[in-house]
Parts: structure tokens; C-alpha cells; sequence
């Protein structure tokens, strides 16, 4: 057995006991298996809807979530108004809990679990060493074995670990390193050692917040408020003489759940209306469920803002194009078509055509195509196929273009022909000494259409069997 | 036809995509300067390929100019369509798309009239009905012009054009023209009828190579 629930426990079934045991101690007793993948997801969830708190929120390990409220406490009135808060929203939602708050994390975990009272809080007067002394030897994250020896020696409070140093520590244990690890725990609990907190969602650079005192149900409610909460957010951009990047909207709902809709723009942003226009289509995404009592509006990656002053005409700007308008188009194309949909094209420096160039997500940069355009090359086709596709090839000598091949099922008569461009493999890249060289034609079929053939390799190259025929591309 | 509206460009037979992607790329050179938005749907570019950028820069365009944006279905590319010509931030938008319907394209030549950005939609040849376009070009490619250099090699392309529906002109409607594209002056060349003779014939092979046969 995983967990039980209260009136479980009271009939002294718990984790770690046998089901059939269980069942001897209560006949009725009702069981579920255990699913960790369900329980972790929830348990993120839960993370998740704990940054209503405080921005620093993670999951520690099956069956806690962890925060960091430094600095944050004292807007919800001291740690004690908080975590009572905390217990507040949870039991609305119909979770139990037990919460404890401490100067360490180590400090915290002892409190919410052993901790005499459903929220235990370290005080402000009061150091850590007294707070965690009448605490079992369990409260540190112990291994199970560290923690029978330690009762074994009659050390079952925390206090008691406090005088005795590491190596009479260390003659007890059966290794040096239990007993480290043993004292490991101890100096994290203390706060000697520093136990970082990787949070779920990186901490926002702005945001701006909407409580509700009545719960939210509708989406045109939602569109409401995200109204507000976009000037604020870009008042306090404006401030700092920056945009954002990265925008997500998080609707905290009244059952201890959120949900999120993140966006990414193209250039630094803080204009109201292309922001709500972004988020227009993605607010019903939002299912407000039993209702929304706050919405968060975050923004990450800050960046200077070029100019706030828009180019009286795209003449003046020297430049055809009006980059803020791109940008603001590609944003919305993003927004509606999803992550990735805009691209350009970058040159790569290889002769390779399948890799001479790749498409990148377009962030209101223009490539350098320049030095690309002035070097030789043959003619490129129109249409790059993404796999070179394989054909039946007939033709006149064995190093010579094809007459007939077959493309598609379909057989076609080559009229003109030209090549070959060898391209060779590059073998800086590829350490398989089996990649053959390339020989492109360019052909034309008896109806005018033309296509991009090669023969992988050649007849007695050493390099594997008969070379093999590829169509790769259309040329227009 | 890059100056305005939305026009058609449909393959005439299954492959034809090449050379209806080259009619559009060397109709884009009339196009104000700027940004072209080239939309796709992934079932036509897995099937058929994509452009790249040197390929566009084969007909005189400059590859940073293309954003290219991929689309799920036919719906998302039009949906795109209608945003690119309504912004007003782009000088011209194509469009790969299998399907479109009246309605749709409907749409699309408003906000191309409002915006002032020409739409060009490219359709396979499985795709027929009614649309509010401009105008339709039937494109399919024809025996490429002689290459002086190489008798055996294919020239500059040409291609067969049939304006088959044309809203602003139509008496014009059902001609053919016979187009090559001049990669000097990056225009579009109407040829004379001849193009129909037969390719060059190959100079004569010595005696001493023999063709492969079939045997047996």
C-alpha cells in the first residue's frame, strides 16, 4: 500500500502495509491501484496553481509541492496568513494538505510532516535549531536504513543529531558515507548547505494581476479583464523602456487548478491591441471549469524596444519592407497556426542541396543571402522533393544521363539532357566511408517537363553494389 | 498579375507543380518590392516538394524576401492567406493550397481589394469549380527553348499558359500563350508557334559505342 486516507489511518492502515493485512484490520476496506504517471501530472498541475503565490513553485518529490515565498509573504500578510491562506484554497478545492513553511527547505519538509499542528511555521524569533529539535530523525530525508540505525542508537529527535560531530558519527555507521549522507541532511535542514529550487515555469520578468471576487465563468469575462491586465503589464514595459518576447496568460481556477496559454512574438512587443489580438483566438483554449478567482498576465524575455516612433512612410525608412508590420503579421500567422508555422530560408555553406539551406523561425531577422548568390553553382530547381525518391533508370552508357526512367509508376522518355554536376559527399561531416559522390542531371522529358536526377556514385567505385538512380527535385 | 487581385495558377496534369511554382515565381518579379508570403500546405509540399530559396533565386528573386509559412489543411492556408494580403505587410502572397471555395476566395479578393495586395493561389489539377478569382491560368510545361551552348541540353523553360477564365478581360479568355522565361531580363517572353517542332536532333553517335538492348 501507496497512501490511506483518514479513516484509514485511524484503523492503523497505512503505506507500507500488505493489502491482505489491511483487509484483516478492515474487511471493507476499499483499494485503488496506484497510478504514478496520473499522480505526477496532478501533482504538476497543483505546482502549477501554486504560482498564484508565489512565481517559485516545483514539484519535490511523489507527493509535495515545494515554494519558495521569500519576499512574497508579506503580501498576503506573514507567513502564517499565507500558509493559512494556502490551506484555505486547498480545502475549498477538496484537498487535504499539511503545509509548513521554514527558513530551509530541509526545514520546511520536517515541518509540514512531522509538525504537531495541519500548518506548522517557523517564526520569525525563533531559529531553525529550535524549531526542528522535538522533530523525529525521520523529518531529515532519510534513507530508510540511516533512519532504523539512528533509532537503533536511541537518536530518534533531531536535537539529539546537533552535538555530535561527523566522526563520531561516522564510527556508528557501517560507512563514511551513510554518515555523511546522514549529516548531509542535517546541514540542508540547518541551512549550511544551499538546496536550490528549479521552479516549473521560469520566473516572470512582469506581470500583472486580476483577482476576482466573484468567480469567472464566462470566456467574454476573460476578454475583459485581459483588457486591463494588458496595460498594466505594458504601462510597467513602458516604464523600463522595453517589450516582451514571450506572453502567458494564467487563469488560476477557485478547485486548485490553472490553466496556461503561452505565445511568442516575433520582435519585442508592449502594444495593448497586438497583444489582446494575439490572445483572441487562444482565450478559448481557457476552460474556466467551476470558475477563475485571478488572472495572471506574465511576460518573459525582455528586450529594448528599437523605436517607438513608426517611419512616417516605408519610403523615408529606406526600406521596402515595414519590419513592425511583418513582425505584427507573423505573430498573428503564430498565433493562429501554431509554434514554428512562420519561416525563412538560411543559407548553409554546403554544396549538399538537401542542406544548402534550412528554414528557421522567422524573429523578424532578414538572412544574408548575399555571399550565397555570388558563388558558381548550377542551376537550382524549383521544387526540392524532401526525400530523393528512388527510380528505374535506363540509360545509354554507364556514366551517361538517362533515356527512359520510370518516375511515379510512370515511364518517361528523356529528350535533353544535361550533366553531370558531381557533388561530393562531405566527408567532414560523415565519417561512413560508404557515401558515394553525386552525379546530377538535369533533364527533360518528351511532354517538357524537367526534373533533377543523379546516380548515387559510380560503376565500380569500390563503394557498394551498382550505383542506384534518384529523382530529387522539379525544375520549373 | 503580381499587381493586384487574386489570380489562379492550376497545374494541367499530375507533375505539372513545377512548372506552375515557376510561372509564379517569375510572375512575382512584377511585384511592388518587398516581402512575398509564400504559404503551403503540407500534403501538396510533402507530395510535390517545396520551394527553396535558391530556387527562387533562379528566377531573380532574392531569397530573403521569402517567408515562407507552413499550414495544416486548406483552411488554415486560406485563413493565412486573408491575414497576409489584410496586413498590408507584404507585396504579394502565394498560396499552395488543394482546395478553395467560392466563398472563400470571395473573401480573399475583398481583402485583397481592400488591402491592396494581390493573392495568387496555386492548385493542383484535381481541383476544379467556381471561383471569385481574377483570373485562371492553366499552366503545363512545354519542350524548353534550344540552349546554345549544348544542343542536347534543355534551355531556358517554357510553358504552355491558357487563360481559361478571366474576369477583367473576357474575350480573352480560352487563348494560349506560349511563355519562356528570359533569365536576363527576368521577364516572361512570349514565343512564336515553332515551339512545337521537335527538340534538336542529336549529332550522330560514333560507330564505335553501341546503344544497350533488350535481349532475350
Amino acid at each position: 500500500m501507496a497512501a490511506a486516507n483518514a479513516s484509514a489511518t485511524r484503523l492503523g492502515i497505512g503505506p507500507g502495509l500488505r493489502f491482505a493485512d489491511a483487509r484483516s484490520r478492515a474487511p471493507n476496506v476499499q483499494a485503488e491501484p496506484i497510478d504514478r504517471g496520473a499522480d505526477a501530472a496532478a501533482l504538476e498541475a497543483l505546482g502549477l496553481w501554486a504560482t498564484r503565490w508565489t512565481p517559485l513553485s516545483s514539484v519535490d518529490g511523489l507527493d509535495a509541492v515545494r515554494l519558495d515565498i521569500t519576499g512574497c509573504a508579506r503580501f498576503f500578510g506573514g507567513e502564517g496568513a499565507l500558509l493559512n491562506d494556502i490551506g484555505e484554497r486547498m480545502a475549498a478545492g477538496g484537498l487535504s494538505c499539511r503545509l509548513g513553511a521554514g527558513p530551509t527547505p530541509g526545514a520546511a519538509w520536517a515541518l509540514a510532516r512531522y509538525g504537531a499542528n495541519p500548518v506548522n511555521v517557523c517564526r520569525r524569533d525563533q531559529s531553525v535549531e529550535d524549531a526542528l529539535k522535538d522533530l523525529p530523525a525521520a523529518g531529515l530525508r532519510l534513507t530508510e536504513n540511516a533512519e532504523r540505525l539512528l533509532r537503533r542508537f536511541g537518536l530518534t529527535r533531531i536535537g539529539q543529531l546537533y552535538g555530535i560531530d561527523r566522526t563520531a558519527l561516522a564510527r556508528r555507521f557501517a560507512s563514511k558515507d551513510a554518515a555523511n549522507a546522514v549529516r548531509f541532511r542535517l546541514d540542508q535542514a540547518l541551512g549550511i548547505y544551499a538546496e536550490p529550487l528549479v521552479p516549473l515555469r521560469p520566473p516572470p520578468d512582469y506581470a500583472a494581476r486580476h483577482s476576482f471576487v466573484e468567480p469567472l465563468i464566462s470566456s467574454e469575462g476573460i476578454t475583459a479583464a485581459l483588457e486591463g491586465l494588458a496595460e498594466t503589464l505594458c504601462q510597467q514595459l513602458e516604464q523600463d523602456g522595453c517589450g516582451a518576447r514571450d506572453f502567458t496568460l494564467t487563469a488560476f481556477r477557485s478547485n486548485g487548478s490553472a490553466s496556461l496559454v503561452s505565445l511568442s512574438t516575433a520582435r519585442p512587443v508592449r502594444d495593448v491591441g497586438h497583444i489582446l489580438r494575439l490572445f483572441r483566438d487562444r482565450i478559448e483554449n481557457i476552460d474556466p471549469g467551476f470558475g477563475i478567482d485571478l488572472l495572471a498576465l506574465t511576460a518573459t524575455r525582455p528586450d529594448t524596444l528599437e523605436t517607438d516612433a513608426r517611419a512616417l512612410s516605408t519610403d523615408l525608412a529606406a526600406s521596402p519592407v515595414d519590419q513592425a508590420a511583418l513582425a505584427a503579421l507573423a505573430d498573428r500567422l503564430t498565433a493562429k497556426l501554431g509554434e514554428g508555422a512562420v519561416r525563412i530560408s538560411r543559407p548553409v555553406a554546403s554544396h549538399d542541396p538537401a542542406r544548402a539551406e534550412i528554414l528557421t523561425a522567422f524573429e523578424g531577422q532578414e538572412e544574408d543571402w548575399s555571399k550565397t548568390l555570388q558563388a558558381p553553382r548550377g542551376d537550382r530547381p524549383a521544387r526540392l522533393l524532401d526525400q530523393p525518391e528512388i527510380v528505374d533508370v535506363l540509360a545509354e552508357v554507364p556514366d551517361g544521363p538517362p533515356v527512359r526512367f520510370v518516375w511515379r509508376r510512370v515511364p518517361r522518355r528523356v529528350k535533353r539532357a544535361e550533366g553531370p554536376e558531381r557533388i561530393a559527399p562531405e566527408w567532414w561531416r560523415t565519417f561512413n566511408s560508404e557515401t558515394r559522390a553525386r552525379d546530377y542531371y538535369r533533364i527533360e522529358d518528351e511532354d517538357g517537363r524537367r526534373y533533377w536526377v543523379f546516380r548515387e556514385g559510380l560503376y565500380q567505385d569500390g563503394r557498394g553494389g551498382n550505383p542506384r538512380w534518384f529523382v530529387h527535385a522539379l525544375f520549373s | 498579375m503580381a499587381q493586384k487581385g487574386v489570380h489562379e495558377i492550376a497545374e494541367t496534369r499530375y507533375g505539372d507543380a513545377g512548372a506552375a511554382a515557376g510561372f509564379a515565381l517569375a510572375s512575382l518579379n512584377a511585384a511592388r518590392p518587398g516581402i512575398w508570403l509564400w504559404i503551403r500546405e503540407r500534403a501538396l509540399t510533402t507530395d510535390l516538394g517545396r520551394v527553396t530559396g535558391l530556387g527562387a533565386a533562379a528566377f531573380g528573386l532574392d531569397p530573403s524576401r521569402l517567408v515562407f509559412v507552413e499550414a495544416g489543411s486548406s483552411l488554415e492556408a486560406l485563413l493565412a492567406t486573408e491575414e497576409g494580403v489584410r496586413s498590408g505587410a507584404v507585396s504579394a502572397v502565394i498560396t499552395e493550397t488543394r482546395e478553395a471555395s467560392f466563398t472563400a476566395t470571395r473573401r480573399l479578393l475583398l481583402a485583397s481589394e481592400a488591402g491592396g495586395t494581390p493573392a495568387l493561389l496555386l492548385f493542383p489539377h484535381t481541383r476544379s469549380g467556381a471561383t471569385a478569382a481574377h483570373a485562371r491560368w492553366r499552366i503545363s510545361p512545354a519542350p524548353s527553348a534550344p540552349n546554345l551552348f549544348d544542343a542536347r541540353a534543355p534551355g531556358a523553360p517554357r510553358w504552355a499558359a491558357r487563360l481559361e477564365r478571366c474576369r477583367t478581360a473576357p474575350g480573352q479568355a480560352g487563348r494560349q500563350f506560349d511563355l519562356e522565361f528570359d533569365d536576363e531580363t527576368l521577364c516572361l517572353r512570349l514565343v512564336s508557334g515553332l515551339v512545337d517542332r521537335p527538340a534538336a536532333a542529336r549529332p550522330a553517335r560514333p560507330a564505335d559505342i553501341l546503344p544497350f538492348r533488350k535481349t532475350g
